[in-house]
C-alpha cells in the first residue's frame, strides 16, 4: 500500500470517528436536555423558572425546594419522608425478590423441560402483556380486599408482582436457554443432584440476567403511583411517587418541590443503573436471545 | 450463595410483614388533599382536638388529588374509607348517587346555620338535606400587581387598555383561558350558564358564543397569553410578567416572597352589559366542606369532630394559619382576620359567586366545554360550531343506559365455551400417548406450579373479571347488565361516522400510527447508537453509555411532564431553540401532527435506551469473522450492515421489538401526560381513550372494559400475524 | 439397510451372550468395570439404540466410534446417567446402576464443549465435584495440585474459564475428571473443538495419562484416527447397534461388514461390484475394470464360481504393478495428492466404474501426472469380500 493511500485511509478513519463522536454527543444532548430542565426547576425556589431561553438555567439557584420537600426543618416531617423512602425501597425490593423467586423455577422448567402445556403457558404469558391494566385495576382492588391486604406493603407487592412475574419469566427463560445444558450435566456427573446443579451452577451462571430482571422489577415497582395511591391509606405507608403526586394538585402545582422530589426518587435508581450497567448488556442479551 | 439468598428472602418477608403501625382502636380517620399551609392548619387542629378530648385520636391522611375521588369510591363501600373527608360541594351529586356520603345531622344543627355564609350552606344542601359542613369558599378573584397597576381596574376593558402602556413581555391579564372553570365568570357575565336547572348542558347559545369570542379577542390583542396552564399563570404573575391574574386563593401561597400585590373581586365586563345584566363576572363557587361517610355519620365523636373543624375557633386558625377563605360569616367580624385584605377580597368575591352545580352531569361537562374554548381560541372553529359540538359530546358521554337485556345469551355462550373446553380436555385425556406425555411432564409441573398459581390468581382472574365487566354498564356500585351493548356501540362508532371524532376506528388508526412511529424510531435510534457504541477503540465509550441510559433511570411520569413543559408554545424550551435557530415557533398542541410529534418525541426519548442496550447485547453475539467474510467479499460498510449485521440481529431483536410494540400500543402515560389527547382528543390512543371512559366521562367502567377486551384481541391477532410474517412464532414467545 | 443391521445386532448379542455364559467357567483375568446389556432407547418415535451390549474391562480404554447419529453419544450419556434407558441394564462394577442418578454412579465425564463452570475459577472448577462429596480441604488441595501438575495447569489455577484458550479449557476439563478418581472416565468427543495440531498433541496426552492412571475409560469419537490410536477395544457403532468390536488392528484388518471396512481407514477403502471367477487355481473378483486376486484360505467355502460380491481393497494395498505382477486394473489418473513420503492417486479404472484411490510412492508420484494410465496391483491377500445383500464380510471364520 502506498503512503498516499495510507494517509488517505487514516484521514477517512479520523473523519469517521469524528462523525460518530458527533452523533453520540448529539444523542447525549438529546438524552440529557429534559433532565437538565428538571434539575433546573428543582433548583429554582418556588419552581418558578423565568428564563424563557433554550438553556436550562435555574433562576436564583437555591436548595429551597429540597428543604421544603424534607419538611422545612421539621424533624417529624423529615422522619416521615425517610420512612416513605424506606417504604418505596422495601416495596420495590420485595417486588423484585418475589418476582424473581416465583419466576426462576418456572422459567427454568420452561427452558429445560419439554412438558405438556409449556407452549400454551408461554402464549398465555405473552397474552397477559397485551391486556391493558386499566381493566384489571378494580378487580385487583377487590382481590386485595378479600385477602385483607389493602393498605399494606404486602398487598402492594402482590399487585406489582402480578406485572413483574410474567416479564421475569420471559427474561429468565431466555437466560436459562442461553446457558449450556452441558455445565448442568457436568455438575450432575460431578456428584450434584438436579437441585444442587441448579443452585450451584445454573443460578450463578445466570446471575447477570437475574440482576437485570430484578432491576426491572425494582424499577417498575419503585416508580408506580396510580395503584399505590389507590391501595394505600396511611401516610406512613405511602411510597414516594404517591407523595410526589401530592405536589401536583387540582389548582396549580408545586413544580419545584415535585422536581426536587423527582431527583431524590431517581438517585437510588441511577445508582443501581450505574452499578448494573455492565451487566445490563449481557443480562439483557442472555434474556433476549433465542426467545 | 444459597444461604445468602435465603437470608435476603427472609429479610424481605420480615420487612413487608412488619406493619407500619398498629391500628389504634377507635380513632377518627380524616382524609384530605390539602398541602402546604392548609395541611399545617388541619394537622394542628387535629392535635388540639386530641388534647381537648383525651382518648380520642385523629388520623389524618393526605391523599394525592388525582387519586382522591376514585379512592373514596373504592374504599368507603368496603368500609376501608375515612369517617370523614374534606371535599368540594360539586362532587356531592356523585357521592350521593354512589352512597359515599350521609347527612351531617347534628354536625351542623339548624341553630348554627346562621353563623355560616348562606351561599355556602346552600351549596352543600341537596333536596333540603345538608350533606357537608362548609369549611371554606374557593372562588376566583383578581390578583393585581401593585407595581404595574396604579388603580384598581373597574372593568375587564380597563385591564385590556393596559396593553398599550405595558412592556411587550408583560401581559395585562393572565388566567387559564382554556379551562372552563376560569371561563365561567365570562360566561355568566354574558348571561350564560354551564348547566340548566335540570342538569342539562347549557354551555351553548348566544351568551356562550359571545363569551368565547370576547376571550378570543383578548388573546388576539395579546391581553391574555395563549394557552397558559396554572403553573404558567403563577410563573408570569410571580415574575412580574402579568399585571393582573384571575386565580383562586390557592395561588397566594405560591406568591410568597415574590411580588407585591393585592386582590379584588372580579370587575365587570362592559361589553357584556345589557338590559338584563350589568356584565358582572360571577365566578363559580366551590365550597369545601367536611363530609361524613355513612359509617362515620353514625358515630357521635365523628360528628363532634366535624362540628369542631367547622367551628369558630377552628375557622380562626384555618383563616389565620391556613389562609383559608372560611365559610363562616361570624369569623369575618374578627379584626385580625378581616384585616387580611386579600382573604377578605376572596370572601367578598364568594358572595357574588354562583355555587358550583352538584349534579353528576357537571363531571361530564368540563371536558367538552374546555375543548370548545380551545378550538375557538386557536381559530380552528367558529364559536357557534364549537359549542354545538361540545353539546353533542356531552350528550354522547351522558347517554342514557340501554335497557338491560336478558343475560341468557351470555350465559349460554359461556356455558358452550366451558363445555367445549371440557370436551376437548376429556378427548385428549383419553389419548394414551397424551397421558404418557402428561406423566412425563410431572417433574416439570413441580417447578411451574407456584408460578402458575400466582399468575392465575393475580393476573388471569383479575383480567377475566375485567373482561366480564365489559358486559355491564352503570357505576361500580350499581352495575347493570347490558349484554353486548358496549361492544356494539364501540364497533358502530356510537352511531356516528365510522371515522368521525372519537370513533373506535379513528383512534385505532392513530394507535397503529403511534405504535409504528415509535417502534420504528426506537429501533432505528437504538440500532444506530448500539452500532456506534460497539465500535472497538471508541473513546469515552463508558461515559456515553451511562449518559445515554439515563432517560431510562428517571421515573417516566416526571420526565413526561418535563417534556410537556418543553413543548409549551410561548415558554417551552423547544420553541426557544427553534427561535434561536431562526425558525417560527410552533403551537405544538393545536394541530394533530405537531401534538402527535410531541408525544412521539417524548416516547422515543423514553424508549430508545432500552433498544440501544438490546442492540449492544445482540451485537456481541455476532461473530466477527462473518463480517470480515462480507468485507472480503467486497461488501461496502452499508451493505455489510444491511445484508449481514441486520439479518443476524433479527432473531435477538425480534422478541424485544414485539414486546416493545405491545407496550407502546398500551403506553398510556405519555399520551395522557404530554398531549392529554390535544387537540380535541385526536391524539388519544385506544388505551387513553379507555381510561377517559373509565374515569372522566361519567365513569363508564364497563365501556372502558370493552375497549380493553378489544385492544387485547387486536394485539393478540397482530402479534400472531407479525409472528407469521417475521418468521416462526417461537421466535417471539 | 435396516435388514443387515438387525441380523448383525442379533449376531453380536449372541456372541456376547455366549461370552457371558462362558465367563464364570473360564474365570476372566480382569473383571468387568462397565457392562451394558440390551440397551434400548428412543427419543419420541425415533429409535436411537436398538439393543446394545457393551463391556469394558477394568483399566481398559474403550472407544465408541461411528458416524454421527449412530447412538454412540447416547450410549455414553446412558452410562453417565444423563439419560435413562427404555430397556436393558447397566452395571458399573458389581452395582446395578440402571436407575441410579449420575451422582451415585461415580463416573467422571469430559464434555465436547468442556462445560467448565463459567462463574468458577480453574481451581474451583477442579474442586467442585470433590466439594460436593464433602472431601476434606486438605485432600482437595492435594488432588488439585496433583492433577494440575499432571496437566501442567499450574499458572492457570486462578484464572476464569473465559480467560483460557481452547486447549487450556480442554486440559481443565480433563483435570476436573482426574481429580475425581472415578470408577470410569467418560469422554464425549473431547478433541473435536481443537485444531489439528493441538488435537494430535492432546491425543497423545490422553493416552499417556491413561497409561499412567490405568483408569477405565469410555471414549466417544467420530474421528477414526483417534479411535485407532487410543483404543484398547474399539466398538464400531452404526444405526443404533454395535457393528463390530475388537482391538483396533483386528477391526481394521478384518472388518466384519462393508460399513466397518468403509468407515475405518483413510483414505477410504475402494469397493467394486464384482463376480467371483476361478482362473486356474486362483480366485479372482472381476468387475468394473478390476481383476482382484482373492486369498482362498481366508474365505474358504464362501468362494463359489459366479457369485456376485462386493470386493474391497484399501488404497494402501493398491499400488503400481511391478514387472510380471498380475495387473488388477489400469488407473486413469485424475489428481495426484503428494504427501511427501508417498502420494495418493485419484482416478478410475473404467469410465463407468467407481472412483478409485491408489497409493504411489514418492518417486512415482513425481513422474506421474494427470491423464496418465498406471497399471495397478493388489497386495496379495489384502482383498476383502462382502455379501452385496447383507453387507457382511465373507470371511471363513
Amino acid at each position: 500500500m502506498s503512503n498516499a493511500s495510507r494517509s488517505e485511509r487514516n484521514r477517512l478513519e479520523f473523519l469517521e470517528s469524528g462523525v460518530i463522536h458527533a452523533l453520540l454527543i448529539a444523542a447525549v444532548l438529546f438524552a440529557l436536555y429534559p433532565l437538565l430542565w428538571v434539575v433546573s426547576i428543582a433548583l429554582s425556589p418556588g419552581g418558578i423558572s423565568t428564563s424563557h431561553g433554550a438553556l436550562p438555567l435555574p433562576t436564583h439557584p437555591s436548595l429551597w425546594n429540597f428543604h421544603a420537600l424534607l419538611g422545612k426543618g421539621s424533624s417529624a416531617r423529615a422522619w416521615l419522608f425517610g420512612r416513605q423512602l424506606a417504604n418505596s425501597i422495601i416495596v420495590a425490593v420485595a417486588t423484585a425478590v418475589t418476582a424473581i423467586g416465583v419466576a426462576i423455577p418456572a422459567a427454568y422448567a420452561l427452558a429445560r423441560f419439554d412438558f405438556v402445556g409449556a407452549k400454551t403457558g408461554m402464549r398465555t404469558l405473552l397474552a397477559t402483556q397485551m391486556f391493558p391494566a386499566v381493566a384489571s385495576a378494580v378487580p385487583l382492588y377487590l382481590l386485595l380486599d378479600a385477602l385483607h391486604l389493602l393498605d399494606s406493603r404486602a398487598g402492594l407487592v402482590l399487585v406489582y408482582a402480578s406485572t413483574a412475574v410474567p416479564f421475569a419469566i420471559f427474561q429468565l427463560r431466555g437466560a436459562f436457554l442461553a446457558i449450556p445444558v452441558d455445565i448442568e450435566e457436568a455438575a450432575m456427573v460431578d456428584g450434584a443432584t438436579r437441585t444442587e446443579a441448579f443452585w450451584r451452577v445454573v443460578l450463578p451462571a445466570a446471575r447477570p440476567a437475574i440482576a437485570v430482571t430484578a432491576l426491572y422489577a425494582f424499577m417498575s415497582a419503585y416508580n408506580e403511583f396510580i395503584l399505590a395511591a389507590t391501595l394505600l391509606s396511611r401516610e406512613s405507608a405511602f411510597t414516594l411517587p404517591v407523595v410526589l403526586q401530592r405536589y401536583v394538585g387540582e389548582h396549580g402545582a408545586a413544580w419545584g418541590i415535585f422536581a426536587a422530589g423527582a431527583i431524590v426518587v431517581s438517585l437510588p435508581v441511577m445508582a443501581l443503573f450505574y452499578y448494573a450497567q455492565r451487566h445490563l448488556v449481557s443480562g439483557l442479551t442472555a434474556g433476549g436471545v433465542k426467545g | 450463595m444459597r444461604n445468602r439468598a435465603i437470608f435476603l428472602l427472609f429479610c424481605a418477608i420480615c420487612a413487608i410483614a412488619i406493619p407500619g403501625c398498629g391500628e389504634p382502636a377507635k380513632s377518627i380517620v380524616l382524609w384530605h388533599a390539602y398541602r402546604g399551609r392548609e395541611e399545617s392548619a388541619i394537622e394542628l387542629l387535629a392535635r388540639r382536638y386530641e388534647e381537648q378530648h383525651p382518648g380520642v385520636t385523629v388520623d389524618l391522611l393526605s391523599i394525592p388529588f388525582d387519586a382522591y375521588s376514585s379512592k373514596l369510591g373504592a374504599a368507603i363501600p368496603r368500609a376501608h374509607g375515612p369517617d370523614l373527608f374534606i371535599d368540594a360541594n360539586e362532587r356531592l351529586g356523585v357521592y350521593l348517587r354512589d352512597g359515599l356520603v350521609a347527612p351531617v345531622g347534628d354536625a351542623l344543627p339548624d341553630a348554627e346555620v346562621g353563623a355560616y355564609d348562606k351561599t355556602s350552606v346552600d351549596a352543600v344542601t341537596l333536596g333540603g338535606v345538608r350533606y357537608a359542613v362548609p369549611l371554606t369558599n374557593k372562588c376566583l378573584a383578581l390578583y393585581v400587581n401593585d407595581a404595574l397597576v396604579k388603580s384598581d381596574p373597574k372593568s375587564i376593558e380597563e385591564i385590556s387598555r393596559l396593553r398599550a402602556s405595558l412592556p411587550d413581555d408583560v401581559y395585562p391579564l393572565a388566567y387559564e383561558a382554556p379551562n372552563s372553570f376560569f371561563h365561567a365568570p365570562f360566561l355568566y357575565a354574558f348571561g350564560g350558564r354551564m348547566l340548566d336547572d335540570r342538569g342539562r348542558f347549557a354551555f351553548q347559545g348566544e351568551a356562550a358564543a359571545k363569551s368565547i369570542d370576547f376571550v378570543r379577542d383578548l388573546t388576539l390583542a395579546r391581553v391574555v397569553p395563549v394557552e397558559p396552564d396554572g403553573a404558567l399563570v403563577t410563573r408570569l404573575f410571580a415574575s412580574g410578567h402579568a399585571a393582573t391574574a384571575i386565580n383562586g386563593p390557592w395561588m397566594m401561597s405560591e406568591l410568597e416572597g415574590t411580588v407585591s400585590y393585592h386582590v379584588i373581586p372580579l370587575p365587570p365586563i362592559e361589553a357584556a352589559a345589557s338590559s338584563s345584566t350589568h356584565g358582572e363576572m360571577k365566578p363559580l363557587l366551590t365550597v369545601e366542606g367536611v363530609m361524613l361517610s355513612p359509617t362515620g355519620a353514625e358515630r357521635e365523636e365523628v360528628r363532634a369532630f366535624a362540628r369542631y373543624l367547622a367551628g369558630e375557633d377552628s375557622a380562626l386558625l384555618r383563616a389565620g394559619l391556613g389562609q383559608q377563605v372560611v365559610a363562616r360569616s361570624d369569623v369575618w367580624q374578627n379584626d385580625l382576620i378581616a384585616s387580611d385584605l386579600k382573604l377578605k377580597a376572596f370572601h367578598d368575591a364568594a358572595r357574588a359567586a354562583v355555587p358550583m352545580p352538584t349534579s353528576p352531569a357537571m363531571r361530564a361537562a368540563w371536558v367538552p366545554a374546555n375543548q370548545a374554548i380551545v378550538k375557538v381560541l386557536r381559530g380552528d372553529a367558529k364559536s357557534v360550531d364549537a359549542l354545538e359540538e361540545a353539546a353533542a359530546r356531552f350528550a354522547d358521554a351522558m347517554r342514557p343506559q340501554p335497557p338491560p337485556p336478558s343475560p341468557a345469551p351470555l350465559l349460554v355462550a359461556l356455558g358452550a365455551i366451558l363445555l367445549g373446553l371440557a370436551f376437548y380436555a376429556v378427548r385428549r385425556a383419553q389419548n394414551p400417548s397424551f397421558r404418557v406425555a402428561v406423566r412425563k411432564s410431572m417433574p416439570a409441573y413441580r417447578y411451574v406450579a407456584h408460578a402458575a398459581i400466582v399468575i392465575f390468581a393475580l393476573v388471569i382472574v383479575p383480567l377475566a373479571a375485567g373482561a366480564l365487566a365489559s358486559f355491564f354498564a352503570g357505576t361500580e356500585t350499581h352495575p347493570l347488565y347490558v349484554g353486548m351493548t358496549n361492544y356494539v356501540r364501540i364497533l358502530t362508532a356510537r352511531g356516528g361516522p365510522l371515522l368521525g371524532h372519537g370513533s373506535f376506528y379513528l383512534t385505532l388508526l392513530v394507535t397503529v400510527l403511534w405504535t409504528l412511529a415509535n417502534v420504528t424510531l426506537h429501533v432505528a435510534i437504538g440500532l444506530v447508537l448500539g452500532v456506534a457504541l460497539s465500535r472497538p477503540l471508541l473513546r469515552f465509550k463508558a461515559i456515553y453509555r451511562v449518559l445515554l441510559i439515563l432517560p431510562w433511570a428517571v421515573p417516566s411520569y416526571v420526565t413526561a411532564l418535563a417534556w410537556k413543559g418543553m413543548f409549551h408554545r410561548q415558554f417551552g424550551a423547544v420553541n426557544a431553540i427553534l427561535k434561536a435557530l431562526g425558525a417560527e415557533p410552533v403551537s405544538w398542541f393545536s394541530h394533530f401532527s405537531t401534538a402527535f410529534a410531541a408525544n412521539v418525541a417524548t416516547n422515543v426519548w423514553l424508549g430508545f435506551p432500552f433498544m440501544m442496550v438490546v442492540t449492544l447485547g445482540a451485537l456481541t453475539s455476532i461473530p466477527k469473522d462473518v463480517l470480515e467474510a462480507a468485507e472480503v467479499d467486497g461488501a461496502t460498510r452499508l451493505q455489510r450492515f444491511f445484508k449481514v449485521t441486520l439479518p443476524l440481529l433479527k432473531p435477538t431483536l425480534l422478541p424485544a421489538v414485539v414486546l416493545g410494540a405491545v407496550w407502546t400500543f398500551n403506553m398510556f402515560n405519555v399520551v395522557f401526560l404530554v398531549s392529554g389527547g390535544e387537540p380535541d382528543d385526536s391524539t388519544d390512543i385506544l388505551v387513553s381513550d379507555a381510561y377517559r371512559w373509565a374515569f372522566t366521562r361519567d365513569a363508564q367502567y364497563g365501556y372502558a372494559a370493552a375497549y380493553a377486551v378489544l385492544i387485547f384481541f387486536l394485539l393478540l391477532g397482530g402479534t400472531r400475524l407479525l409472528g407469521k410474517v417475521a418468521g416462526s412464532e417461537e421466535g417471539i414467545t | 439397510m435396516t435388514l443387515p443391521h438387525e441380523q448383525l445386532s442379533t449376531s453380536v448379542s449372541v456372541a456376547s451372550a455366549s461370552s457371558e455364559v462362558s465367563a464364570p467357567a473360564t474365570a476372566p483375568k480382569r473383571k468387568l468395570r462397565c457392562s451394558v446389556r440390551g440397551a434400548k432407547k428412543s427419543f419420541g418415535q425415533n429409535p436411537i439404540l436398538r439393543g446394545v451390549d457393551l463391556d469394558i474391562e477394568e483399566g481398559a480404554f474403550a472407544v465408541l466410534v461411528g458416524p454421527s447419529g449412530c447412538g454412540k453419544s447416547t450410549l455414553l450419556r446412558l452410562v453417565a446417567g444423563l439419560e435413562e434407558l427404555d430397556e436393558g441394564t447397566i452395571h458399573l462394577g458389581e452395582r446395578d446402576v440402571t436407575h441410579a442418578p449420575p451422582r451415585d454412579r461415580d463416573v467422571a465425564m469430559v464434555f465436547q464443549s468442556y462445560a467448565l463452570y463459567p462463574h468458577l475459577s480453574v481451581r474451583e472448577n477442579l474442586a467442585f465435584g470433590l466439594k460436593l462429596r464433602k472431601t476434606s480441604d486438605k485432600d482437595i488441595d492435594e488432588r488439585v495440585r496433583e492433577a494440575s501438575k499432571m496437566l501442567s495447569l499450574g499458572e492457570l489455577l486462578d484464572r476464569m474459564p473465559k480467560q483460557l484458550s481452547g486447549g487450556q479449557k480442554q486440559r481443565v476439563a480433563m483435570g476436573r475428571a482426574i481429580v475425581r478418581r472415578p470408577q470410569i472416565f467418560l469422554f464425549d468427543e473431547p478433541l473435536s473443538n481443537l485444531d489439528a495440531a493441538l488435537r494430535a498433541e492432546v491425543r497423545v496426552e490422553i493416552r499417556r495419562n491413561h497409561d499412567q492412571l490405568r483408569a477405565t475409560t469410555l471414549y466417544v469419537t467420530h474421528d477414526q484416527v483417534e479411535a485407532m490410536t487410543l483404543a484398547d477395544t474399539l466398538w464400531v457403532m452404526n444405526g443404533g447397534v454395535v457393528e463390530q468390536k475388537g482391538t483396533p488392528l483386528d477391526v481394521y484388518e478384518r472388518p466384519r461388514s462393508e460399513f466397518v471396512a468403509g468407515f475405518l481407514g483413510s483414505p477410504q477403502m475402494n469397493f467394486f461390484d464384482a463376480k467371483l471367477e476361478k482362473e486356474g487355481d486362483r480366485w479372482l473378483a472381476i468387475g468394473e475394470g478390476a481383476r482382484i486376486a482373492i486369498g482362498e484360505e481366508r474365505f474358504g467355502a464362501a468362494l463359489t464360481e459366479g457369485r456376485t460380491v462386493r470386493a474391497g481393497v484399501r488404497p494402501h494395498d493398491l499400488v503400481r504393478a511391478e514387472e510380471g505382477q498380475p495387473i488388477a486394473g489400469n488407473l486413469h489418473v485424475e489428481i495426484i495428492e503428494a504427501l511427501g513420503f508417498e502420494a495418493i492417486a485419484h482416478g478410475w479404472l473404467t469410465a463407468s466404474g467407481p472412483r478409485v484411490i491408489a497409493r504411489l510412492d514418492a518417486d512415482e508420484a513425481r513422474k506421474a501426472k494427470s491423464g496418465d494410465s498406471i497399471p495397478l496391483a493388489v497386495t496379495p491377500g489384502s482383498a476383502h469380500l462382502f455379501d452385496p445383500k447383507t453387507g457382511l464380510a465373507l470371511d471363513a471364520k
